[in-house]
């Protein structure tokens, strides 16, 4: 009996932070389809009396939406597509192969991931603007081509794949191409796709980088479009802002929906050594 | 050196080399160019830097602003790790030593927050405590109770800007934590049970010390990558206002480049909070990587 | 042709040198056993032939090739690992396959070995099973089919059989014994098992501490030991070996003295300490000894039952020996005499440790 009642405080102490946490995403979901009328009257009705999509509608009309949408997914697409090959060649060599110097050069490399953005940022921003990328989505993508946290993560789970299954391909005179296509990947492809998902879901939600190197509207990305509709007063915007948190926020939802699984285990990994 | 050896080493830097070049041209040696920098007064524009020698150094040491921003770093710092760090690990141990059911719900749903943009956090934030018009306001109303002006309130704000950041923050250091925890085997706690030891007991004796490598790790990402996501909320919600009351040295060093275009002082904060930052990296690598690299 | 030689092999990594000299030869088509406890360097040996560890110094050939800075792809090896190292997300066929396919091999070519091996390790009817679907039993036949598909000259085996239960393991070492007189590679067998040893080996390389301690056939290793570690290491239970002093004629352990046969004193010389070996199985323990002079006092301490036979622990003075008796065996706390089977002994140096040889009657 008294264990019952313990399971059942511990019960209600995890649901309550879970709707804490859902919460703001179930408020922004739940108030993008109201009226503003209705919002502003009734804002803890969840289910809209009269769901609409006008502003959505709005959204679309005051700003270059589908041009915004694109430059991020373009940026977020290539970022990903890039740093997961050279954070797979990367993990490969620290993982399978023995060279002078791989210690140093990989506590170096990781220790990256502990160095603040503000340290880089000024050079950076002069080396972008140098190139002639500035307000240029290529600019926004090219410091984030590689990668610690991945070359990180992969190697975590490359090292869970036995040794002697490459050595048994160098073995059958196997070269490393192959080994890597035929025989690493499929046996680490849940940590390659959720190292993928999440460079992808990072960049899409990349906010410093941008607002420094993007300064017009048609090459804003959704996160700084987002801003144009922040008002800490609270203003007249309320329901469109909500949309566009909604449309900010739905790519990154679907793929941990989908993903939510490989994403959890490979940071799981990245937890229990070092 | 052996052929064989030479032709692995060759190898070797093939693979790694692309990711050498990133890292070099956007890391290393702006790293470098920050400290050079750092000892010029110059405002980015300028075909000229001048050369000041430490003069930026004392400008900053001697700015009571500075020690301002300081403080606020620290009780930043301070919050986070309560809410990131000491909580997930009081609830890792309950979920996975004490809770008979729903580990994997709540392992999903307490990430979910983590993969949406801080821009969008904020934004949420803004208008759940608007002091108004927000739900929250109008429930405390029936009580009598007003919410403050909190983003205009020096006392309050980094304690609602830490709340924001945490709400990003929290699952994904609660989903790493738990798994340090998780790999405390299950009978050794089955034993500690056996001979009556208190849950008090069992976590801070065999729980705490048995997965103290995940628990550095996730302390010192709580506090570098903790400040750094602060930044978001700060720079939406307060641009480090009211009266410079929630900045912090992430924020401010911004503040200073893209602001004031002091771009000398802006790098010696730079500086200053990598040396922060490198003594923490000191510790993590004393505890956490070593005995760890060598396994493979 | 395809034997294997060892020049001067050194192995170390950084300050620990792990195999230390090693000079052999493997002839070719021969089953050698490399065989120690664990940490001796056995391993370390089998994947230096497989070009899977660099040689710090001394020269490997394989064949008449000196093969140290040979890519193991190019050193016709075949390897039996033992976690198995099958690809998991291929199938018993893809597993036994790949590499014919990656090398290029003519189609039918393929599938002739592919089969071949199938229907030779019993696999018939497992080949679109992924390695999780199958036995541990079934797992290591692929992965031996794995390795002969190869046709390689050399065929390397790592503790093939560890992860193995005790009876599989007895029907799985005739196997490997059927796979070689098949094809003939040039066989080298890591193991620390001695009864794997003996039964698959034609020849034994003993080692210890990086060091090879014998080289010879597993007769000849378990009847004329080499050295004192060899006679502690083969043999199960172990032989006993005891320091032993000499003089004129007599024996001396512990204050205990018999007499040695004249043929042994002439091996024994001018030493007067040296080491006593005899294997539990060649000792005599009786109340009423041939010769009295031949045999020393012996207090029996405790009796194990083996089943089938008894295992007698007993002492000479303080020095505390076995014995294997087949019945009737003396019972705990009785004074008996400790008989050994002169024929059988064995000497050793004293500070070599190795065996002083045997009378020339004996030989």
């Amino acid at each position: 009996m008294k264990i019952d009642k313990k399971q059942w405080l511990y019960q209600i102490l995890f649901a309550a932070i879970t709707i804490v946490l859902l919460f703001p995403i179930i408020f922004a979901i739940s108030n993008s389809f109201k009226t503003l009328e209705e919002a502003t009257n009734h804002i803890w009705r969840f289910i809209p009396a009269a769901p609409t999509l006008e502003n959505y509608r709005h959204v679309f009309e005051r700003l270059p939406f589908v041009r915004i949408t694109m430059n991020t997914f373009l940026i977020a697409f290539t970022v990903t597509v890039f740093k997961s090959l050279t954070s797979i060649l990367a993990a490969y060599a620290f993982v399978f192969l023995d060279f002078k110097g791989k210690g140093s050069l990989y506590f170096v490399l990781i220790s990256t991931m502990f160095i603040p953005f503000t340290v880089t940022m000024i050079p950076n921003y002069i080396t972008v603007s140098a190139l002639g990328l500035n307000d240029n989505i290529w600019g926004v993508a090219l410091p984030q081509l590689s990668d610690a946290l991945g070359i990180f993560l992969l190697r975590q789970s490359m090292r869970t794949v036995p040794k002697s299954l490459i050595e048994v391909a160098r073995m059958e005179k196997i070269g490393h191409a192959r080994i890597i296509r035929d025989i690493l990947l499929p046996l680490v492809k849940p940590a390659v796709v959720s190292t993928g998902i999440i460079f992808f879901i990072n960049s899409w939600n990349e906010y410093v980088w941008p607002v420094l190197i993007l300064k017009s509207k048609e090459n804003y990305t959704l996160s700084l479009a987002l801003q144009m509709f922040i008002s800490s007063e609270g203003g007249t915007d309320f329901t469109v802002a909500m949309a566009v948190s909604v449309t900010t926020m739905i790519v990154p939802l679907i793929l941990y929906m989908i993903f939510q699984k490989y994403i959890i285990n490979t940071f799981a990994l990245s937890g229990v050594k070092g | 050196m052996k052929k064989r050896k030479l032709k692995e080493q060759i190898l070797a830097t093939c693979l790694i080399l692309p990711s050498l070049i990133v890292f070099t041209i956007f890391m290393f040696w702006p790293l470098a160019r920050t400290v050079y920098l750092s000892f010029f007064d110059w405002n980015m524009i300028k075909p000229v830097k001048k050369f000041v020698g430490f003069q930026n150094y004392v400008t900053l040491l001697t700015d009571d602003l500075t020690y301002k921003v300081l403080g606020n770093t620290l009780l930043y710092i301070a919050i986070l790790l309560v809410i990131n760090f000491v909580f997930p690990y009081i609830l890792s141990f309950i979920l996975s030593f004490l809770m008979r059911k729903g580990k994997g719900f709540y392992k999903t749903a307490f990430f979910l927050p983590s993969v949406i943009s801080l821009v969008v956090g904020s934004i949420l934030y803004v208008w759940i405590l608007n002091p108004v018009t927000g739900p929250i306001a109008k429930i405390l109303v029936h009580f009598g109770i007003v919410l403050p002006i909190w983003s205009k309130s020096e006392g309050l704000v980094i304690w609602i800007l830490s709340l924001v950041t945490s709400w990003k923050v929290f699952g994904y250091n609660f989903i790493i934590v738990l798994s340090g925890v998780m790999g405390v085997p299950q009978e050794v706690i089955e034993a500690a049970k056996i001979d009556h030891v208190s849950n008090y007991r069992i976590f801070t004796q065999i729980i705490l010390p048995m997965s103290s490598a995940t628990g550095i790790y996730v302390f010192i990402i709580t506090i570098v990558q903790g400040l750094q996501y602060v930044f978001t909320p700060i720079k939406v919600v307060t641009q480090g206002g009211p009266n410079y009351a929630s900045s912090n040295l992430i924020y401010q060093t911004y503040h200073e480049a893209f602001y004031m275009y002091r771009t000398g002082v802006a790098s010696a904060f730079s500086v200053l909070s990598m040396v922060l930052f490198v003594g923490l990296l000191v510790l993590e690598f004393k505890y956490v990587e070593k005995g760890v690299y060598y396994e493979n | 042709m395809k034997e294997i030689v060892f020049n001067q092999v050194c192995k170390s990594y950084d300050q620990n040198q792990v195999v230390k000299n090693l000079n052999m030869k493997v002839e070719g088509g021969e089953r050698l056993i490399l065989l120690g406890p664990s940490g001796c360097g056995k391993s370390t040996t089998l994947r230096m032939i497989a070009g899977l560890e660099d040689i710090t110094s001394g020269d490997l050939y394989l064949g008449d090739k000196r093969v140290n800075d040979v890519e193991s792809g190019d050193r016709n090896v075949s390897m039996v690992f033992q976690n198995y190292a099958l690809y998991p997300h291929m199938t018993v066929r893809q597993n036994i396959s790949y590499a014919l396919k990656v090398n290029k091999f003519p189609s039918d070519e393929i599938n002739s070995r592919t089969s071949e091996a199938i229907r030779m390790l019993d696999l018939t009817g497992l080949e679109e099973r992924k390695p999780k679907e199958l036995s541990g039993g079934q797992r290591q036949r692929v992965a031996l089919a794995r390795a002969i598909v190869k046709r390689a000259d050399y065929f390397l085996l790592d503790e093939p059989l560890s992860n193995l239960d005790a009876q599989l393991r007895a029907y799985a070492r005739k196997e490997l014994v059927k796979i070689h007189e098949q094809y003939h590679q040039t066989f080298v067998y890591v193991t620390h098992d001695q009864i794997e040893a003996m039964t698959v080996g034609q020849k034994i390389a003993l080692m210890n501490e990086g060091t090879l301690q014998a080289f010879d056939t597993p007769q000849n290793i378990y009847k004329k030991p080499a050295n004192v570690f060899t006679a502690k290491f083969i043999g199960s239970p172990p032989a006993n070996v005891v320091e032993a002093s000499y003089d004129a004629g007599y024996l001396y352990i512990e204050g205990a003295k018999m007499k040695l046969p004249d043929a042994w004193c002439k091996v024994v010389g001018s030493r007067n300490r040296l080491y006593f070996g005899i294997r539990p199985e060649d000792i005599h323990l009786t109340r009423a000894p041939k010769d009295k002079d031949y045999a020393m006092k012996a207090l029996v301490r405790y009796v194990e039952n083996y089943g089938n036979q008894l295992g007698v622990y007993f002492q000479v003075k303080g020095m505390e020996m076995l014995a294997i008796c087949e019945d009737a065996a003396p019972m705990p706390g009785e004074n008996v005499y400790f008989e050994p089977d002169f024929d059988k002994i064995h000497l050793f140096d004293i500070e070599t440790t190795n065996n002083l040889g045997y009378p020339k009657k004996l030989q």
